[in-house]
């Protein structure tokens, strides 16, 4: 018993993003899977000369047909039979990989090739096409349905792996992770007293559709959408120092306002796609030099970004030349591009009828891509039909058009995905940008699923957020107890029997440190002020420097990724040892407040709960040994904004 | 490694005050590993080879290479001859000149690009930039191949030595980019300050430290996930640096005062001084930044004012580390991301320009490559040895013992190498 479950939770570990055969029977642990087993092993030692890059004896193995079809000397798998296959000869034999240099495939590696031929070259995506997907006909249903079918899907698929998921968070777990989610900060004192005290027996739901009723979750949600259009350090005009970090700003804070005014995805979006003119009258104008090169639009800067953020696709590689590892041609990459080629600009402003393009619908690849220089690329939608230049010299709007339809294949699921990672921080398909046949999503059908509710409810954001919030799946607690199989632990935090601990975002840091010490001015620097003068200055502004020492990995936020520097900023600033304004607001306004009453205020306003009795009493003890009773608040509040439960979302 | 342990028993052995120990144990700060900082050092330099560090010098904006290490026949800057026959430097750098056996010249760096930031980023990567992702910079890479005392202490250290000038363009920011941001610097914003928020601040730090202390370890019997015991580990960490000796690696006033004066008071002899002694506390890589050698009205009137210093700090640097015995295990550069126009030093200039190194056990005492010496202007051209800048990263990733063909992971799962494949190390300066 215990073996089998240790055995299907090495599969799901195994797996790592490909969390998705766990309908496989016990006796799987000797089976193999294209995705899982076979792919990984073809990634490091074949796509290299046998993929978008090279394709030596005209072989290329990124996919099943075109590893059926072959190469010069025939195909390369005959499916069942290695013996009888081309590519299992070449590597049995230390054939392959070639040269003297380079390693040959390990036993383990070969035996696991093998065995996938022989089985008729099984693939994860096969034994996933029978998840039905729960919720009838393309149309918007209730929010409460919607969770039910998602608890439903990951509940069927905790079964089959055989995990049991964890209990539902306690209502003040809850209560800070659905605001730092949904409004992007922590709860004041009085927010948290009021839904801890409610006996509503939907308060969790209310407390949802209060969040998302407020101008905080537009505002969180353009912040997250900032971080993930924004590289890591932002690009600058030149040799000129300034990036244009305001100008980020105010494109995620545009962003949150369009949602906050009631403008759908597909509408930001396209207002996004389609901006001309000075960013004074439209700051998502800053989207394109983001996304270009030194402080410019380029048009293949924004082929990679569109196809990343609003599709869900890599393009990066195809760039210069067809993709070693995924099937996307160069061809397809500037096809893409060349809805682009006619309108550039920079920080300031987008203009129609100049650009890359010479005709419009038409882009010649440039001189500093490996392959095909020169070579002129029609555009084209990503695995579609040529576009037929209808004399306008925008093809902007044509393309956000064609993105932003309930049948278009890419748009939907990529923020369906999206929105996901950010509750969950993992997505559906992983890496989030990464959707392509042989990257299968850990649930298909619960994608599939979500991403029709989404296209069906006109792309409203607040509605997607409100399925998945509901759900027991969001709801779920994060506690984790010590000892027991850490590995089992992991694999139900991965497939999503238990909320996993996040870091939290320096947004929301910086904004609950804001509310907890009642300064919106708050500035953690501590640099003398000369070294913020001129164009290299190495110092920003207080949200800047915040940003830069908080950040968090974007890719996994359950890494706690802070060290010394940051932890010393917590330990020693002056500012997180002085008084709290909104302490003392509360003070003048409770002047009769015993010390019970003040520590729970700090306790509300920091974790969102009450002490414990145990906590309670030793915070009196510490108040009661200090000589002066405000500088010991000070001291619980500094303690308060120290922990692990501060730091982290539970 | 031998001298590793020599250098610590020279001093004295420091010892965490018993006082100071009972009351971290108290506060549950020293769970476990209750060994102090600078103990767990001495065990580390037992268990293996002691990697190399490295000090990187930068002279930001681009420094000429004619008014520093390639005097030309008439030129602005008199040539004067060095400890090492045959090899001149300008007479302005004569402390400098005096330990030409201890350096090495490399002028020939020849590396295309004549914009600030892109050179720098350039120059510190040995890539070029591009728009899909950020190239890890080569204080980050040394980060994760070389930092040898785990968390003792941070792997890299930036120290900003102020400025002359407020251009030079965009600073660049170190980007530890697919490394992870573990291996992003820690940085020092004025070397007389030493790392920021590091003295602890409040007269009840105790207290306050063991009222968290009993919640944190209850926490952690409730939500035991790798987030909590990391964020727990690097607390314990920075109050261990705070509360201990070890600390005083970031504070410069300790040296003895006539070696203060003989770094000099300019914060570039101050941060040459910090970046000693955090090497010796265990540091891999140290980034000194000196803003402002964007000459564009004329090289000689600034150097001239600026050599003094410049002189003193990296002279001292060097000579002091060789008396600590240091300086085989400790290579030290001085660069810019490009050199200056020959003549006046007036425009920038990518095409033919000078770095200099030392220590890090390389064959000193010798110049690589020259610059032309005939023709309308001396030094336009490479004569002989041209080094670009994958052939300048690889020869530092080399020196410091690390394995230049490693590869990392960049975004798309594509596999990037350490160092550009087409790279050709400066192997005769290697030892």
């Amino acid at each position: 018993m215990i073996s089998d479950l240790s055995r299907r939770v090495g599969l799901l570990l195994v797996l790592g993003c490909l969390v998705a055969s766990w309908s496989v029977s016990a006796d799987a642990a000797e089976e193999s899977l294209l995705e899982r087993d076979v792919l990984p092993i073809l990634t490091k030692n074949c796509l290299g000369c046998h993929g978008g890059l090279k394709q030596e004896g005209g072989l290329d193995l990124r996919t099943m047909p075109a590893m059926l079809k072959g190469g010069e000397s025939g195909p390369a798998i005959v499916k069942g039979s290695a013996q009888a296959s081309e590519l299992w000869k070449q590597i049995a034999s230390d054939n392959m990989p070639s040269g003297d240099d380079r390693e040959k495939l390990s036993a383990a590696d070969k035996s696991r090739i093998k065995t996938w031929i022989d089985a008729g070259m099984p693939t994860v995506s096969q034994r996933q096409q029978d998840v039905d997907t729960l919720l009838s006909g393309p149309k918007r249903h209730e929010p409460k349905q919607v969770a039910a079918a998602i608890d439903e899907h990951i509940g069927g698929f905790l079964v089959t792996a055989g995990l049991k998921p964890v209990a539902r968070s306690d209502d003040a777990a809850f209560l800070r992770r659905a605001f730092l989610d949904l409004s992007g900060r922590v709860p004041t004192a009085q927010e948290a007293a009021e839904f801890l005290d409610s006996k509503e027996p939907d308060r969790r739901g209310r407390l949802i559709d209060l969040l998302l009723g407020k101008p905080d979750f537009g505002r969180q949600f353009g912040r997250t959408w900032r971080e993930w259009i924004c590289p890591p350090e932002l690009p600058s005009g030149g040799n000129a120092g300034t990036q244009p970090y305001s100008q980020a700003r105010a494109m995620g804070d545009w962003m949150g306002k369009r949602l906050t005014e009631g403008a759908s995805w597909a509408e930001i979006t396209r207002e996004i796609l389609t901006v001309t003119g000075e960013i004074k009258k439209s700051p998502q104008v800053i989207f394109y030099s983001l996304v270009g090169e030194g402080g410019k639009t380029s048009a293949d800067g924004t082929s990679r970004a569109v196809a990343s953020l609003f599709m869900g696709v890599q393009l990066q590689c195809a760039r210069c030349h067809d993709d070693p590892y995924r099937d996307w041609s160069q061809r397809e990459h500037w096809g893409l591009a060349a809805f682009f080629g006619r309108s550039q600009g920079d920080f300031n402003k987008i203009e129609v009828g100049k650009g890359a393009s010479k005709k419009p619908g038409e882009i010649s690849i440039p001189g500093s891509a490996f392959k095909n220089q020169g070579q002129t690329v029609k555009a084209a939608f990503l695995g579609g039909a040529t576009y037929e230049v209808k004399g306008a010299d925008d093809l902007r709007p044509a393309f956000a058009k064609w993105l932003t339809t309930a049948e278009n294949p890419f748009f939907s699921r990529s923020l369906v995905n999206r929105v996901w990672f950010s509750l969950f921080a993992r997505g559906i398909v992983n890496p989030i940008d990464d959707f392509r046949e042989l990257n299968p999503p850990s649930h298909p059908g619960l994608i599939k699923m979500l991403a029709g509710e989404f296209a069906a409810a006109d792309f409203d954001i607040k509605h997607l957020f409100r399925c998945v919030c509901n759900s027991q799946v969001y709801q779920r607690t994060s506690r984790y107890a010590p000892g027991g199989d850490d590995r089992a632990r992991q694999a139900l935090t991965t497939a999503f029997g238990r909320m996993p601990m996040r870091l939290m975002t320096a947004d929301m840091l910086f904004d609950s440190l804001k509310r907890a010490y009642g300064d919106e001015k708050l500035d953690l620097r501590t640099s003398s002020g000369d070294s913020t003068v001129g164009m290299a200055a190495p110092v920003g502004d207080a949200w800047l420097e915040f940003q830069r020492r908080f950040g968090i990995n974007e890719e996994d936020a359950t890494e706690f990724t802070h060290g010394v520097a940051q932890m010393l900023t917590m330990i020693n600033h002056p500012r997180l040892q002085a008084r709290s304004k909104a302490l003392d607001a509360f003070q003048k306004k409770t002047p009769d407040a015993q010390v019970a009453a003040t520590l729970e205020w700090l306790y509300l306003s920091t974790l969102s709960r009450r002490p414990s009795v145990l906590e309670a009493s030793e915070a009196r003890e510490f108040v009661e040994k200090s000589g002066d009773t405000n500088s010991a608040y000070d001291g619980v509040l500094w303690m308060l904004v120290n922990r692990s439960e501060f730091l982290l979302v539970r | 490694m031998a001298s590793m342990i020599r250098r610590r028993a020279n001093r004295g052995g420091p010892t965490l005050k018993r006082r100071d120990l009972l009351k971290l144990t108290a506060a549950g700060l020293v769970s476990g590993v209750s060994v102090p900082w600078f103990e767990a050092l001495a065990d580390s330099g037992i268990e293996g080879p002691r990697k190399k560090s490295c000090i990187l010098l930068w002279m930001d904006g681009g420094p000429s290479q004619q008014h520093t290490f390639d005097p030309k026949p008439g030129g602005e800057f008199a040539a004067r001859p060095t400890s090492v026959p045959g090899i001149n430097i300008v007479e302005h750098l004569p402390q400098l000149g005096a330990l030409m056996e201890d350096l090495v010249l490399v002028r020939s760096m020849t590396t295309e690009i004549n914009g600030h930031y892109d050179a720098k980023y350039f120059l510190h990567t040995g890539y070029k930039r591009t728009s899909a992702f950020e190239h890890p910079s080569i204080g980050c890479i040394a980060s994760s191949q070389v930092s040898h005392l785990g968390d003792q202490m941070p792997a890299f250290v930036t120290i900003d030595a102020g400025f002359d000038r407020n251009d030079g363009g965009r600073l660049y920011r170190n980007v530890p980019g697919y490394l992870g941001p573990a291996h992003a610097p820690l940085l020092v914003n004025d070397p007389d300050e030493g790392l920021e928020n590091l003295s602890p601040t409040g007269s009840d730090v105790e207290a306050r430290l063991r009222l968290l202390a009993s919640s944190e370890s209850r926490f952690a019997k409730q939500f035991a996930t790798p987030a909590v015991a990391a964020k727990q580990a690097a607390f314990g960490r920075a109050v261990r640096l705070m509360q201990s000796r070890r600390s005083e690696a970031f504070d410069v006033d300790q040296e003895p005062a006539r070696l203060q004066q003989a770094y000099g008071t300019h914060k570039f002899g101050r941060s040459c001084l910090l970046a000693r002694r955090l090497v010796e506390a265990g540091v891999s890589f140290v980034e000194i930044v000196h803003r402002g050698w964007d000459d564009h009205a004329g090289a000689a009137g600034p150097i001239s004012y600026r050599a003094p210093w410049m002189d003193a700090g990296m002279a001292t640097l060097i000579s002091d580390l060789k008396v600590r015995g240091m300086l085989d295990d400790t290579l030290v550069i001085w660069m810019g991301e490009f050199g200056r126009t020959p003549g006046d030093g007036n425009g920038h200039f990518s095409k033919a320009w000078s770095t200099m190194w030392a220590g890090g056990g390389l064959k000193t005492g010798q110049v690589i490559g020259k610059t032309s010496e005939k023709g309308k202007t001396p030094g336009s051209e490479i004569a002989d040895r041209p080094v670009s800048s994958p052939d300048f990263i690889a020869t530092l990733c080399l020196a410091l013992g690390m394995d230049t063909h490693a590869e990392f992971m960049a975004p798309g799962n594509r596999p990037m190498p350490m160092v550009d494949k087409e790279a050709k190390p400066i192997t005769e300066m290697l030892g």
